[in-house]
């Protein structure tokens, strides 16, 4: 009985896939400026319009992109900027890590595969789902922002300018507003509230005392081992259903479905 | 000035940079996973694994609101509140947003 759950929906539904890309919508301006911002950036710094493309589709991870282009010259410093690559993209660790239930009894490969286009974004909004969370959905996510994403790169590559400001709209804002918003479907009860705290506490000691984005892990450490702390054998009540799901029928976050027609405007 | 834009030339060292770049995202990313199956199913290990999503997107937007300034914090609260009440993540986003827009423009 304690077996893994076998999974009822296959590694990546046609069906699945396009949810988990409709799912994403709401963050499809602020991806197209940001992208175009970067297109706009890349331009300026010497890499082709094809370079950057390959880019986005292979790194896929926006704030690291951000730094390394404006790292990039002639000569490219190229250890330079695989090391704040990796340093910035750090985190991901720790959201693969969080992936488990979502991939729990698949095979290797579905992993191998599900794992490339695994972005913030996506990551957030596929961890919110009460049932769907599948790497189906993942997958479809990822897509769509890749692709969103490589359309604004182009778009910003080719106009090299004329980009409107992210923050008029308050576009730059969008990333903040999603996450934060994401974090209600997050929450699985009081056992949350200190490990929450903590990794709030530890993030804001992080910005102000740390460079760059060591503010995450510094955060999510907290957050960590304030969990482990505070963890009594009498809350061990995770099967692994629960890992996910709290209960089937609460919709949290962005439901398939919610978005009809008329959000693209 | 008005070049015609580099479209496809692709430079070895470009390549090898991006390739090192996706390399180590891509092995965090996978290996993040891999670890985490390796980890006890149940207990403390799984507890602390529940914790980590909450944890990680945490720690990600509260600095970025922190500086975004007051009118950032207050997005943010209102962001939060609104997901509280209506669990509509477009809704939450767009009162976060609208709410940054204004403050903005009254204030800047």
């Amino acid at each position: 009985m304690s077996r893994p759950r076998q999974p009822e929906v296959g590694h990546f539904d046609a069906d699945t896939i396009r949810r988990g890309a409709l799912a994403c919508l709401p963050l499809l301006p602020s991806t197209i400026i940001f992208g175009a911002v970067l297109g706009v950036l890349a331009a300026q710094r010497g890499l082709s319009l094809g370079e950057l493309l390959f880019m986005s589709l292979a790194v896929f991870a926006g704030s690291a992109q951000f730094v390394s282009v404006d790292l990039w010259r002639e000569t490219i410093p190229a250890a330079t900027i695989i090391i704040a690559t990796a340093v910035i993209n750090m985190r991901y660790v720790l959201i693969g890590a969080s992936l488990r239930p979502v991939f729990r009894g698949r095979p290797l490969w579905v992993k191998v595969v599900g794992m490339h286009m695994v972005a913030d974004e996506n990551w957030a909004v596929s961890m919110t789902q009460p049932t769907l969370a599948n790497p189906g959905f993942l997958l479809g996510g990822g897509m769509f922002l890749g692709v969103v994403w490589a359309t604004g790169n182009t778009v910003g590559y080719l106009l090299g300018g004329g980009i409107p400001d992210p923050e008029v709209y308050a576009l730059d804002f969008a990333f903040t507003a999603v996450f934060a918003a994401l974090t209600i479907g997050m929450w699985k009860g009081k056992v949350d509230l200190l490990p929450w705290i903590a990794a709030a506490i530890g993030s804001i000691i992080g910005h102000f005392v740390l460079p760059g984005t060591w503010s995450v892990l510094l955060g999510a450490a907290a957050g960590v081992i304030t969990a482990a702390l505070t963890w009594r054998p009498d809350m061990d009540d995770t099967s692994p259903e629960t890992e996910i799901a709290v209960d089937g029928t609460t919709v949290y976050g962005a439901p398939e479905g919610r978005f009809g027609t008329d959000t693209g405007k | 000035m008005t070049q015609f834009p580099d479209l496809t030339s692709f430079s070895l060292e470009s390549v090898l940079t991006i390739l090192g770049m996706a390399a180590v995202t891509y092995g965090m990313r996978l290996g993040g996973l891999l670890m985490a199956d390796r980890l006890p199913q149940h207990g403390r290990w799984a507890h602390v694994l529940e914790r980590l999503p909450g944890a990680v997107l945490i720690s990600v937007w509260v600095p970025s609101a922190l500086s975004a300034g007051t009118i950032g914090i207050a997005g943010a609260a209102a962001t939060v509140i609104t997901m509280a009440v209506a669990r509509n993540l477009f809704a939450a986003m767009a009162v976060g947003m609208t709410l940054v827009t204004i403050c903005r423009y009254t204030f800047n």
